[in-house]
This record gives C-alpha cells, sequence and structure tokens, in this order.
C-alpha cells in the first residue's frame, strides 16, 4: 500500500520533474513533443482542478442554505451569479459578440461580471488611500523614501500635480515624467533587481526540494 | 440585442455599481448581494472559459477523433475530486504530484532564464558599453548594479549583518523603499483608473437613454439608509427606555 499511496506519486513528480528540466535545454523534436503534450495536460489537470475548487464552493454555500445558518439568503445569489453565466454562456455558444451584436455572453459579462469585478477594484482604491495615511506617517527616513517615491508617482500622473510641480520645480528643467521615469529606470530597478534574484533562488531551490521528494507537504497527511 | 435589454443592463451595472460603493458608508445587504453575485458570476465566468478553452477542445474533441491518450490527465484530474471522500483521498495525490512536478520541472529554467540570469545580465551589460555612453547613462548604470548589490546584501542572511554588511544592507533597504513607494503609486493609480472608469459608466447610465438608472437607484439607496437609521435609532431607544 506504501507503494501506491507514497512511492508512486513521489516516482511521478521526479520523472516528471526531470523529463521536463531536460527537455527545457535539449533542442530535440521529441522534447519539444513532449513539452507540448505535457503543457496539454496539465491544462487538463488545472482544468480538473478548478473543479474541485468550484464544487468546494457549492458545498459550502449549498450547506449554509440547507442549514438556513445566519445570511443563507445571500449565498443562493452566489449560484443565481454562476447560473446566470454558464446559461448565457451555452446559449451563445461561448461567444461574446455576433454580427447582430452583443450575445447574451457578451450582455452578462458586460453590464454584470464587468461591473461588478470594475466596481469591486475601484472600491479598493479607497481602501488602499486610507491605509497609506495610516502607513505613511514618517517615522524614519526609509518610510519618507517611500513616502516621496510614491508621492512623486501619483502627482506625476495627474494633470494637477503636473502643473503644481512645474510651479514648484519647474525652474530645476525637469519635468514630473523625466523623474518619473528616472525612478522607475534606476533606483526601482536596483531594488526588483535585488528581489527577483532572491525569488528565482529561492523558487528554483523549491522546485528541486519537490523534484527531489524533499519537500512533500502537498502530498498532506497519510 | 434589443433596446430594451441595453437598458436593463444599464440598470442592472448602475445597481450592481452603486450596492458594492455603498460599502463605503457601510455594510448593507445590497452590498452583500452584489458581493455574492459577484463571487457566481466570477466563478461561472471561468468555469464558461474552461470548459470553452479546456474541456471541449481538448477533452472531447480528441476523445471524440479516437485519441485516448488525453484519458490520462483526465483520470489524473478526476482523482483530485477524491478530495471529497476522506477515505480515498490520498488518490488525489496522482494529480496533485503530477501538476507539482511538471510546474516544479519548468519553473527551474524560467526562473533561471527569466529572472536570474537576465536580471544580472541586464546589471553588468551596461558595463560593457561604457565608451558610447554618457556620463548621465553611466551613473545610472552605476547606481543600479550598487543598489541591485546592496538589496542583495540585505537579504543575505547567512551571514549576521554588522560592521560593514550592516551598512550596506540598510542602504539596500533605501533602494527597496523607493520600489515599493514606486509600485505602491503605480497600484493606486491603477485602481483609480478603475475608479474613473466606474464613474464614467454611471454617468453614461443616469442619461435618458437608460431611463435615468443612476439617479433612481442612488435616491433608493439614500431612503433606504434614511430609513434604516431611522428605524435603527427608534429601536436603540426603546432598549433604553
Amino acid at each position: 500500500m506504501k507503494l501506491i499511496k507514497k512511492q508512486i506519486p513521489l516516482a511521478i513528480v521526479f520523472i516528471t520533474g526531470v523529463f521536463t528540466l531536460v527537455s527545457y535545454y535539449v533542442p530535440n523534436k521529441t522534447s519539444i513533443d513532449y513539452i507540448e503534450t505535457m503543457n496539454k495536460w496539465q491544462n487538463i489537470v488545472v482544468a480538473f482542478a478548478f473543479l474541485l475548487g468550484l464544487v468546494s464552493l457549492f458545498f459550502s454555500h449549498y450547506h449554509k442554505i440547507a442549514r438556513k445558518a445566519d445570511g443563507w439568503g445571500y449565498s443562493i445569489f452566489v449560484f443565481v451569479g454562476f447560473l446566470t453565466i454558464v446559461i448565457s454562456a451555452y446559449v451563445s455558444g461561448g461567444r461574446q459578440m455576433t454580427d447582430a451584436g452583443l450575445t447574451p455572453l457578451g450582455w452578462s459579462f458586460k453590464y454584470i461580471y464587468n461591473a461588478l469585478s470594475g466596481t469591486m477594484f475601484a472600491v479598493l482604491a479607497f481602501y488602499i488611500v486610507s491605509t497609506a495615511y495610516r502607513s505613511f506617517r514618517i517615522k524614519s527616513l526609509q518610510a519618507f523614501v517611500l513616502f516621496v517615491a510614491a508621492f512623486i508617482l501619483i502627482l506625476g500622473k495627474v494633470p494637477l500635480g503636473q502643473i503644481i510641480w512645474d510651479l514648484a520645480l519647474g525652474w530645476t528643467g525637469a519635468g514630473v515624467d523625466q523623474v518619473i521615469e528616472w525612478i522607475m529606470q534606476v533606483p526601482a530597478v536596483a531594488g526588483k533587481r535585488g528581489i527577483m534574484i532572491g525569488i528565482s533562488i529561492g523558487a528554483i531551490v523549491t522546485s528541486l526540494k519537490i523534484i527531489f521528494g524533499i519537500e512533500k507537504q502537498y502530498m498532506g497527511k497519510d | 440585442m434589443s433596446e430594451t435589454w441595453i437598458i436593463i443592463g444599464g440598470w442592472l451595472a448602475a445597481g450592481l455599481t452603486i450596492f458594492l460603493f455603498s460599502f463605503l458608508y457601510k455594510d448593507n445587504p445590497f452590498f452583500k448581494i452584489a458581493e455574492h453575485l459577484y463571487l457566481g458570476a466570477g466563478m461561472g465566468w471561468l468555469f464558461q472559459v474552461s470548459v470553452t478553452n479546456v474541456w471541449i477542445p481538448k477533452i472531447w474533441e480528441p476523445v471524440s477523433k479516437g485519441e485516448l491518450l488525453v484519458i490520462i490527465p483526465s483520470i489524473m484530474g478526476l482523482s483530485l475530486l477524491t478530495q471529497f471522500i476522506p477515505k480515498i483521498s490520498w488518490i488525489s495525490r496522482y494529480g496533485f504530484t503530477f501538476m507539482m512536478g511538471y510546474g516544479s520541472g519548468l519553473a527551474i529554467p524560467a526562473g533561471l532564464s527569466t529572472d536570474f540570469m537576465s536580471q544580472i545580465e541586464g546589471t553588468i551589460k551596461p558595463f560593457s558599453l561604457l565608451a558610447s555612453m554618457s556620463p548621465f547613462a553611466i551613473f545610472n548604470s552605476a547606481l543600479i548594479a550598487f543598489g541591485a548589490i546592496c538589496v542583495l546584501f540585505y537579504f543575505f542572511f547567512s551571514v549576521e549583518h554588522k560592521g560593514h554588511l550592516k551598512k550596506v544592507s540598510n542602504v539596500g533597504i533605501y533602494f527597496l523603499m523607493i520600489y515599493f513607494g514606486a509600485a505602491f503609486g503605480n497600484t493606486v493609480m491603477a485602481r483609480f483608473s478603475l475608479l474613473y472608469g466606474r464613474f464614467d459608466d454611471l454617468y453614461t447610465f443616469s442619461g435618458a437613454k437608460y431611463l435615468y438608472a443612476t439617479q433612481f437607484i442612488l435616491t433608493g439607496m439614500v431612503i433606504y439608509f434614511l430609513v434604516y437609521a431611522l428605524f435603527a435609532g427608534r429601536s436603540k431607544n426603546a432598549i433604553k427606555a
């Protein structure tokens, strides 16, 4: 049983991982075909993984409705939203536009999904600003540097900010656009590079640990 | 799409937008309805994308043509669903291990080439072109290299940060702060751009073409909050009495 439960899954990780890694560095038709096939397989498995999440969400909200838990009425709207999009997608054959104009799926996307997702992220603008007010209280020189960088970025991207900059610092000859570009291209790149190199080393080490079976927490408990 | 459906769409979009914005005042049932609807619609959208882009072209069509190889990943994918049955949930390891193995195998070369090597290359390469660079460009390249090294020192935990190492890593923090500040500024502006978009839509739906949807729904929400505040105040007074 240990073979089926543990060793074969670990062998799958090792073989798939090593083959994928080697294929990347071997310019050969077989390795290219292998990568293409594995990519398709990965898409298929991920589609089922999405189904796992979907069924889990439905179970959670179904139980809430069945038990008449607090706020169970809102859970109905999860199913309403889901069915609205899925039924309209079925009716439209997955297309948003035809020669006649918007399909039911296009209509649902424009007036329901787009409105909801756009507003949900737009609302975050207010919370980001309120968080900024609390976190930007300048307590140290480092916090001041962060504040200045963010302030210039925000100021320089609105017309009023550009006018203020020109009035106050126009004599320097440097426009706010140029300053923003310099910040983004020079000091911010230096900071980003350090992080990117660190992340890549971390990702490579973790991947090696997974391939060689040192890291296997994702397999869960026995 | 007929004119009626466009008007209905305008009312729906204006309503959902205002319901979500109403959370800025306080939590309320309309916000919760819109929030749950968003969750369902989001999952519905991903589901239809999954069906259109994966289930039909990558599973259904190949199987219909007799290409049975896709059954292997389908079985691995199905194994994930055993997570719902605790007794046999170990079967899901077959699907998970495939995803982890393939993902790890792909992450190593991708991380090496796009993040690790290209970042080092980008830092070093300008120094091979010094003769053709302006003094300001040379200063910029030197500053990037200096900053990147300082940041790397900051993330180097194998040695205790004291003495010169501490000074260098402290300089690295300033470069990190500039990056975080710039990233924050960009995020804020992106969010505000979405906000302008929503306000623009609300303005559009306030026109006669949409039968003044925005004004009617906004008025309805204000009346709801006023009535709610009135009743909430009365019930508080009743409890006190």
